[in-house]
């Protein structure tokens, strides 16, 4: 049985943040302007992104309402009624709340009865493994349809406040993603059957390097030496927050193994049959910054395994990256602004720095039969 | 960046050459010591340590390259020429390990009288062995592990050994591997295209990759075991 992505959808809150007024909206640290800031985004070719706080820090919306929105946008841009839902599998890198799990949140902002739930847990590759969960469980009969969503709202760990209460000075790979990550959500509608020009899933394919490789992404875990292993072993959430355990931190030495096993993977599929480099059409990958971009492309070249660059789609620098929503975010606009044909075939990639879990998904165009 | 290596054969093989070099890259980020080293846990002492025990069969590199380059006839004098030229350069890299290990307090004795572990024993024979067939093309894959070691050595493991022990002095023999990399780099992708002609060659070629890359790593398990 095929599964389709019948329907996307989006959600980005409030109007687009240049570069120039990123700090307006996060705020400085100590009242002092950052001095990475300018570095950083020139390596990562981002130039505006939506967040879902005000520069008084206030939540203009929440985790859970976005994705809804998404998800409402995904359903009116479909041909099923909501309350046909059979599967709703939601993914975020935080939600609103530390518990519940972030869908039973999102099930009761969209309002939808009697669905099967999943939420998956990881930072970028989250979604992609809510996207597999629905689509397994579409493809083995157990659900008509799915509704898959990935959210994020990053901003909240962004606000100068939070480095602020960690103490004076803030390192680099505390800072660094700041000026990466951003808000937003997606939404994929998965059915059975086709609709007009839609995309099959032909496989989804996850490989995951935890075992070999230290952590590279993380919140919630204290500095070398601390004493402490994790953010919950501090007397009070206070002290951990003084100790900058809370902070998000990005060891960035270590990210070029990120484009050394993305490389490897791809390699893998190539030599399991899976993907033919020549005839991938339209490249969707998830690099959280244009630096990367020019490495994997390097590294495939090399291995003669190059897709060419007129192939490669993204819409990263407009509207940033939103870690676990942007490869939804990036199919929605695909979907909708870009020119695709019948048997045009996608290879989409999302690899995950946390500690190093990597999806690839190849979709197919096909036509509804009139 | 244009590809490197441009016949079909050769493509092929690079590309399993690649994937064998990343497997061995996640193998190395399982061994106790490289953990350590990888996590900020490396002590001068594991340093001094790791030197001893790779010492052991450095001293021995120039022997399988000379080797391999006799066991090459006629046909392949151009290969000959390249491979007496590697272990001209490089026959006595383990002078400059000698040198980092007695600046990071260790006694030039041990270091004559340490023997091979066991992880160096079977990838020195191994060697030699592979050395010792005719027309051994495929020991190409082991060059493609050792040099891409001496590369991931003077990027990345010198600079954390330099932060984990606060000595600078110490990791010449690893910064050293790094200097002429795009060089020899250059010559081996050459050589790919030179020597990797069918299925067999290419599998013969990863084969001796992957035999290397997991002696390689036994090798340094048994850092941790005597």
């Amino acid at each position: 049985m095929s599964v389709y992505i019948t329907s996307t959808g989006h959600h980005l809150p409030g109007e687009p943040v240049d570069n120039a007024r990123i700090e307006e909206v996060l705020g400085r640290v100590h009242g002092k302007p950052s001095r990475l800031k300018r570095r950083i985004l020139k390596s990562n070719g981002i130039r505006q992104r939506h967040y879902a706080i005000d520069a008084e820090h206030r939540t203009t919306i929440g985790n859970d309402a976005m994705a809804a929105r998404a998800g409402e946008d995904c359903l009116a841009q479909g041909y099923l009624a909501k309350l046909r839902i059979e599967m709703l599998s939601v993914a975020t890198s935080q939600g609103d709340l530390v518990l519940p799990g972030f869908g039973s949140m999102v099930q009761a902002e969209l309002g939808l009865s009697d669905v099967e739930l999943n939420t998956s847990h990881g930072i970028c590759s989250s979604s992609m493994m809510a996207l597999k969960a629905a689509y397994t469980g579409v493809k083995a009969g157990e659900h008509g349809n799915a509704l898959v969503i990935a959210s994020e709202l990053a901003s909240r760990l962004f606000k100068a406040s939070r480095y602020e209460a960690a103490g004076a000075e803030v390192d680099f790979d505390a800072e660094f993603l700041r000026w990466m990550l951003s808000d937003g959500a997606g939404a994929l509608l998965l059915e059975k059957r086709p609709r007009e020009l839609c995309f099959r899933i032909d496989w989804i394919r996850g490989i995951s390097h935890a075992d070999a490789f230290p952590v590279c992404m993380s919140v919630g875990r204290p500095a070398a030496g601390e004493g402490h292993a994790s953010w919950q072993d501090y007397p009070t959430y206070a002290e951990a927050e003084a100790a900058g355990a809370l902070l998000i931190r990005q060891d960035v030495r270590l990210l070029d193994h990120l484009v050394k096993l993305g490389v490897d993977g791809l390699l893998r599929l190539i030599d399991e049959g899976r993907v033919a480099v020549d005839k991938v059409d339209h490249l969707l990958c998830h690099y959280s910054s244009h630096y990367f971009r020019g490495k994997i492309f390097d590294m495939l070249t090399q291995a003669g395994a190059a897709i060419p660059e007129q192939k490669w789609y993204t819409n990263l620098y407009s509207r940033g990256n939103t870690g676990c929503a942007s490869l939804f975010i990036m199919l929605d606009e695909f979907r909708r602004t870009q020119r695709y044909a019948e048997g045009d075939t996608l290879l989409c990639f999302v690899p995950e720095s946390g500690r190093f879990n990597n999806v690839y998904m190849h979709l197919t165009v096909v036509k509804e039969s009139s | 960046m244009n590809s490197k290596v441009t016949t079909p054969a050769g493509q092929e093989c690079l590309q399993g050459l690649m994937r064998t070099w990343f497997e061995f890259e996640r193998q190395l980020g399982r061994v106790p010591v490289i953990q350590r080293l990888e996590r900020g846990r490396f002590t001068l002492e594991d340093h001094r340590r790791l030197l001893l025990h790779l010492r052991q069969q450095v001293v021995e590199g120039a022997r399988w390259i000379t080797r391999g380059a006799s066991s090459f006839d006629r046909r392949y004098t151009d290969v000959r020429s390249m491979v007496i030229d590697h272990a001209r350069e490089e026959h006595r890299d383990y002078e400059m390990l000698e040198a980092d290990y007695v600046a990071a307090g260790g006694e030039r004795q041990a270091l004559i009288e340490g023997e091979r572990n066991a992880g160096s024993e079977a990838l020195h024979a191994f060697m030699m062995y592979r050395a010792s067939q005719p027309n051994p093309v495929d020991l190409i894959g082991a060059m493609w592990i050792i040099e891409g070691l001496g590369q991931k050595m003077a990027g990345d493991w010198a600079r954390r050994v330099e932060a984990a022990t606060g000595d600078d002095g110490c990791t010449r023999f690893m910064r050293y591997h790094g200097e002429n990399d795009d060089a020899h780099l250059d010559k081996l992708y050459a050589l790919l295209d030179r020597v990797c002609r069918d299925a067999a060659d290419c599998r013969a070629i990863l084969r001796t990759a992957r035999v290397v890359a997991r002696l390689y790593v036994l090798q340094l398990e048994e850092v941790d075991h005597d």
